[in-house]
């Protein structure tokens, strides 16, 4: 960088670092709304991608459409199969988007996700627990059971950090090293659980375990919108004292910031948002490690902008993945996202700008 | 008494009870070894195991069936398990202080999603890289050739453009998601029984060692583990950082991309014969770390030796509980897991930095 710049180049570096960011905003959330509109017209092909959209806005907006007309089936087909996936993928990839931007700010490491103090090995246990031995917290069974499980599971492993938090150090590497014996714990009674079952309910199960939106209804909807609402906005509160956090324990204490309090904050925080999305999913991979670093080699790692971009990012690509998968069929949609993520991920990296985001 | 004086004491002190930790390590390995041969499924005391044992090498076998279990079943089991718990541990220190990272392990390059790939393509397609091969070894070759794909990538990678240690990483886990999505795809679409022998065979089990295989797999080791621990003074240098390292002589990019090759090869070794046992090689350098110190020099061979001892007492449980027992990678984290966070909160330091 040359260290002798008049201030109108600064000025309008400013200003184009500034456009980039809301370009990939603009381009993230564009993006959504268009493959919304071609999942309707894949599902039902009688209607064109703008009468779709017209469809949509006059539900929303409560028109009735007089019953079995062209628009009242569109309505019905669209609304009932489409929008709960769609509904589904955009609040699961935003949210496990910003839970990721979090974690890694929190535990200053690039290796972390949502997933880092084992809520993904806690969930598995306790779908795959009510999936192969049957039994569920006030014995619901099918679905809901799992559901229940699995939420209440994948909490096991942050409340046991938070309640040994008190006795050992609150650092970073402390915390991860910490759910990682808990995950490998957890994934071990997992893994024992596979291996001893048959092998029709051990695919299942491994179905559960890869996450899929197939099993998404409008039941699920509210529990997973409300707490990803209220949980982005807490993070996104809390940004500029993430911002902080990252220049590291020392440097954050002497500026005002309680880091051990803060941190076991965000983690209750981060593993509520993570849980009300896994228990419905499965484990979704890949998007809460990935897309927050796409995000920060695009536009840098300010969190105040990384935290709202990541999760306009993170629900374009699990839109786009889900779209994908279900047109090709069978495939499931964390295995599309990781095919078509990773190498944009590694061209990334590659070929990143001094100046804009350098990982970490 | 000078303060100084107390200092140094102190220093001799705590430098004493280190190499101490390391000796006990060392012997609990050993001990183990011997243990273990007295475990398993067929029933024959400790005792007259050690006896066929000693029978075996003075040249006078007593009973053939005993003989069998004790010398060509139970042996080469230990010493195999010994090895490859003492490989992954050193693997996991050579990474850990290559990638400046706790969480970096011997898998951090995608090798044991590459291995996985490579098996999953021979159980399922019949697709073998060596296409003279077929059946178990084909599944083997196919797996160790795999594995190295990765670091191969990488390596070709960091000849055009200088790496950090971050972008090794970052790097790392794309090519790993690009490999495990395929073998989720193949899983999936899969038979439930096929699905079940393939997660059967990532699940990891020593069974597979036998006296055919295992000089392959203890000279892997060795000869790397012997490599690895001559660079030690410079892993020390590099657990500070690159420009640390550079300052004390250290060519940093140089040294992380031979170091990374060495721990891929070894660990593709060990792999492609076992299976993906995990836990041993991320969290065996931290205990280790624990009681002895982060200097490589010790440090390297108690994690070596906590390793060897961990992963035989971990397969001794396994084989007692029998055919359809605990797998030896389920036993290691369902007892490791918990034994670590109380030695975590126990010692209450600074495990890292």
């Amino acid at each position: 960088m040359n260290p002798i710049e008049s201030s109108d180049e600064l000025v309008t570096r400013y200003h184009r670092q500034a456009l980039r960011k809301l370009l990939v905003l603009v381009v993230s959330v564009v993006g959504v709304i268009v493959v919304v509109g071609l999942f309707s017209v894949s599902v039902y092909d009688s209607v064109s991608i703008m009468e779709a959209y017209g469809i949509i806005w006059d539900h929303i907006m409560g028109v009735q459409h007089a019953p079995r007309s062209t628009e009242w089936w569109a309505d019905r087909f669209i609304w009932n199969t489409v929008m709960p996936r769609v509904v589904a993928a955009i609040v699961a990839g935003a949210s496990l988007a910003a839970a990721g931007a979090l974690m890694q700010s929190l535990m200053n490491n690039p290796l972390a996700d949502p997933y880092s103090t084992g809520i993904s090995s806690g969930a598995c246990f306790g779908a795959i627990m009510a999936l192969v031995l049957g039994l569920t917290i006030n014995s619901l069974s099918g679905q809901s059971g799992m559901v229940v499980n699995a939420f209440l599971g994948s909490l096991i492993p942050v409340a046991i950090v938070i309640l040994i938090s008190k006795r050992m150090p609150v650092s970073p590497a402390s915390l991860i090293l910490v759910g990682t014996a808990l995950s490998y714990f957890f994934s071990s009674m997992v893994t024992y659980m596979m291996v001893i079952t048959d092998a029709d309910t051990l695919q299942n199960a491994y179905i559960w375990q890869v996450g899929t939106l197939d099993t998404v209804t409008w039941e699920s909807i509210p529990l997973m919108f409300g707490v990803t609402v209220v949980g982005s906005a807490f993070v996104m509160f809390l940004s500029r004292q993430l911002n902080i956090l990252s220049l590291g324990d020392a440097n954050a204490k002497t500026l005002g910031l309680d880091v051990e309090k803060f941190r076991i904050v965000c983690l209750l925080v981060m593993a509520v948002m993570t849980a009300s999305i896994v228990c419905f999913t499965g484990t979704i991979g890949f998007l809460g490690l990935v897309a927050p670093h796409l995000v920060r080699l695009l536009i840098g790692s300010d969190n105040r902008f990384v935290i709202p971009i990541a999760m306009a990012m993170g629900a374009f690509i699990l839109v786009l993945a889900d779209y994908i998968a279900m047109s090709v069929s069978d495939v499931p949609v964390g295995v599309v996202m990781s095919i078509i993520g990773s190498p944009i991920f590694f061209a990334l990296i590659l070929w990143q700008k001094k100046g804009y985001g350098t990982v970490y | 008494m000078s303060i100084i004086d107390e200092f140094i004491d102190r220093y001799h002190r705590l430098s004493r009870r280190r190499l101490m930790f390391a000796v006990l390590f060392f012997v609990v390995a050993a001990v183990s070894v011997i243990m273990s041969l007295g475990f398993g499924t067929y029933h024959i005391s400790l005792t007259e195991a050690l006896n066929t044992f000693i029978d075996h090498i003075s040249g006078g076998v007593v009973d053939r069936k005993d003989d069998l279990y004790v010398w060509d079943i139970r042996l080469p089991r230990a010493i195999g398990a010994a090895f490859i718990g003492a490989g992954l541990a050193m693997g996991g220190v050579v990474m850990q202080n290559l990638m400046q990272n706790p969480l970096a392990e011997p898998y951090t390059m995608g090798v044991s999603s590459g291995a996985f790939l490579g098996a999953v393509l021979s159980m399922m397609l019949g697709f073998s890289v060596v296409p003279a091969l077929s059946g178990d070894m084909a599944v083997v070759c196919n797996a160790f050739l795999f594995s190295l794909i990765p670091v191969a990538i990488i390596t070709l990678v960091s000849r055009f453009k200088k790496l950090s240690p971050t972008a090794i990483i970052l790097l790392g886990i794309a090519i790993m998601y690009v490999f495990s999505s395929i073998t989720q795809y193949l899983m999936v679409t899969a038979e439930a029984e096929t699905l079940a022998s393939a997660y059967h065979w990532r699940v990891g089990s020593l069974s597979k060692v036998t006296w055919e295989n295992l000089p392959f797999l203890v000279v892997f080791v060795t000869v790397i583990s012997v490599i690895l621990y001559t660079f030690h003074r410079k892993l020390d240098a590099m657990y500070s950082g690159d420009r640390c390292a550079q300052t004390l002589g250290v060519n940093p990019s140089l040294l992380r991309g031979v170091c990374l090759v060495l721990v891929s090869l070894m660990t593709a070794a060990v792999v492609s014969f076992t299976g993906t046992i995990g836990f041993i090689g991320l969290v065996g350098p931290h205990i280790a770390r624990m009681f002895v110190g982060s200097s490589n020099k010790l440090l390297m061979p108690s994690a070596v030796a906590f390793g060897a001892a961990f992963l035989i007492l971990a397969d001794t449980v396994a084989k007692v509980s029998g055919v359809n027992g605990l797998p030896v990678g389920v036993i290691s984290s369902m007892v490791g897991g918990p034994l670590f966070l109380y030695i975590l909160i126990k010692k209450n330091r600074k495990v890292w930095m």
